[in-house]
């Protein structure tokens, strides 16, 4: 019975090494074949035969694309545009979750419902009177007016997954806190957020990550070199310039760089996050 | 709830001996209203950035308004959805939303559930390397996923046509994104293995959360694998997945970024979507109206299928 049960059980575990190491393949071939592509030469790229292998490694395509076509300062606006949305979601984000976590008041219910359904708002919808509004405002085709877009879309979910992490804290050692006499928001300070710090680090990689990445706001919401990301810069060089494939493929590993080194960083605490609201919302 | 009275009690007192400081944040943390002041900044940005804005651009869907021709809205009723009703490219992308939907989202699901059922086994080793490839594609900007994506596939210098070709399964190089046959495919498999991680992530925090001990009963009574995935998995799942699905439905019927990138809705109109259309309506031709009326019909088939989806897995039934 139980040497039966051994057997099938190992035969699950084959199978699943099996599934995993194809969808492993899958996930992980194109971003490899970028960059190989990436290290090649032109002539080694535009081949009838196709070279699997970099012939003549060379970097010339990373120093040409950093020279040229204003890459540098597109990843200085996205960096710009990243911190600012990192930083608004974040102190909007602890108090809403806090609050929302600790306290039962009328309306939570409905609230924490809010901050989902707002997902349910087409994109396109926001973008027009957001860019109406912002050109009203003046903040039309300006860091602030991307970065304020980003952080109403990723607050909601700052706020999910921020709320996951603070119910884990058991608010007796807030208690203990006040008894020592601190002030509720002496407590947050001392105690709540640095026993949360991987909660917090968890979320402002993820939304880092999407305003990073983000594309359709930033190519509507901004026209000047100086503001553009480089999402939208990359695309339009795409389309302008006819960008030879060892420069694009270049430019998509510059940019996902800060990407994966970030999430391999806090890779546990984020899948442990974004499961956390999952699991309980 | 419990702590609610001596809290009070001591922020009174509190109150009396700090009157002066008022303005503290310490001070204004003791008093009533400190759960709803954390509370407002939040409410407020999304007010104003995402609820006013669905308002206003539902209300801009009634109206004529295009930078270009007509610079000041002037309301016109129903005009705009009369329009789309007689358009039949608004039916054609339709039509190619809902096969965009329930071809994305379904393959997605199922990948992602079958990777996230091989990865809930604890007791194997190596599961850490291969878990962070895994989810790498669901971290990627969706431009740089598009433009791997096309070169992967390309018509002269994609490795796919190369592998494909050498394995005898094709006999020549396909334009895998310039054919009509194809296109929407190849678009969809794009997001299969953009997206496929999405699903593993939720369900796998499902799945753990399933007590063992459920199995175990099963296996003394004598269930099989099969049967233990039917009864228990599958039912005591059924909430991640509506959630999963409903989110992912969502960013499928929003977003024409792959579109965008791979094939501005071509070949001819093959993989034009209604976010597209929405989306050049305002991009290109400046017609905000014309944009509203389509994103409006889009959110409320969304709400539509939410509210009947909701409805229909019972997942609030408890």
């Amino acid at each position: 019975m139980s040497r039966s049960r051994r057997r099938t059980q190992q035969l699950y575990d084959a199978l699943a090494y099996v599934i995993l190491i194809c969808a492993f393949v899958f996930a992980v071939f194109p971003i490899a074949w970028t960059l190989l592509t990436s290290l090649k030469t032109n002539a080694d790229i535009v081949t009838t035969d196709i070279q699997y292998l970099p012939l003549h490694p060379t970097f010339q395509n990373y120093v040409s694309l950093w020279e040229q076509a204003g890459f540098p300062a597109m990843f200085l606006n996205s960096a710009i545009v990243m911190l600012l949305t990192v930083l608004a979601c974040l102190v909007v984000g602890v108090t809403g979750a806090y609050s929302l976590s600790r306290y039962r008041f009328r309306a939570r219910g409905q609230i924490l419902l809010f901050y989902l359904v707002i997902r349910m708002f087409p994109a396109v919808l926001l973008l027009l009177p957001i860019f109406i509004a912002l050109r009203v405002l003046g903040l039309y085709d300006t860091h602030l007016g991307l970065a304020l877009a980003y952080t109403a879309f990723l607050t909601p979910v700052a706020i999910w997954i921020l709320k996951g992490f603070f119910d884990t804290i058991p608010p007796e050692l807030e208690d203990a806190a006040r008894i020592d006499g601190c002030t509720r928001a002496g407590a947050i300070m001392r105690v709540v957020l640095p026993l949360a710090r991987p909660g917090v680090a968890a979320t402002a990689v993820l939304i880092a990550i999407s305003a990073w990445n983000e594309f359709l706001f930033a190519l509507m919401l901004t026209t000047s070199q100086g503001i553009r990301t480089w999402p939208v810069g990359l695309q339009l060089m795409v389309g302008e310039y006819q960008l030879p494939w060892g420069l694009l493929t270049a430019g998509g590993i510059i940019s996902i760089a800060p990407i994966v080194l970030f999430f391999v960083l806090v890779q546990r605490s984020l899948v442990r996050g974004l499961t956390l609201g999952a699991v309980k919302g | 709830m419990s702590q609610a009275d001596p809290i009070a009690f001591a922020s009174e007192r509190r109150a009396t001996g700090r009157q002066r400081r008022a303005w503290h944040l310490g001070d204004l943390s003791e008093s009533n209203g400190w759960a709803y002041y954390l509370l407002i900044p939040s409410l407020l940005l999304v007010a104003a950035v995402a609820v006013y804005p669905v308002g206003s651009g539902v209300w801009l869907s009634f109206q004529r308004y295009n930078l270009l021709r007509a610079p000041s809205p002037s309301f016109i009723g129903l005009g705009q959805y009369d329009s789309l009703w007689g358009d039949s490219v608004f039916w054609t992308a339709a039509r190619n939303t809902l096969v965009w939907v329930v071809v994305g989202a379904g393959s997605q699901f199922l990948l992602g559930l079958i990777v996230a059922l091989a990865l809930n086994r604890p007791r194997m080793r190596g599961l850490g390397l291969l878990r962070v490839g895994l989810l790498l594609p669901w971290l990627l900007p969706t431009v740089v996923a598009g433009h791997m994506w096309s070169l992967l596939l390309d018509s002269r210098l994609g490795v796919v046509n190369d592998l494909l070709v050498r394995a005898g399964i094709l006999h020549s190089y396909v334009a895998w994104f310039a054919q009509a046959e194809t296109a929407m495919g190849a678009v969809l498999l794009v997001d299969l293995w953009k997206n496929f991680a999405f699903f593993t992530l939720l369900l796998l925090a499902g799945l753990q959360g399933i007590p063992d001990e459920l199995y175990e009963a099963a296996e003394v009574d004598g269930a099989n694998a099969w049967y233990s995935f039917w009864r228990i998995t599958l039912p005591l799942l059924t909430p991640v997945i509506v959630a999963s699905v409903i989110l992912r439905v969502i960013g499928l019927v929003n977003s024409p970024d792959l579109m965008i990138i791979l094939t501005h809705g071509g070949p001819g109109l093959a993989t034009h979507v209604l976010s597209l259309l929405a989306f050049n309506n305002a991009y290109t031709g400046f017609d905000f109206g014309a944009a509203a009326a389509v994103a409006t019909v889009m959110l409320v088939v969304l709400m539509l299928f939410t509210s009947a989806y909701v409805r229909v897995s019972g997942v609030t039934r408890e």
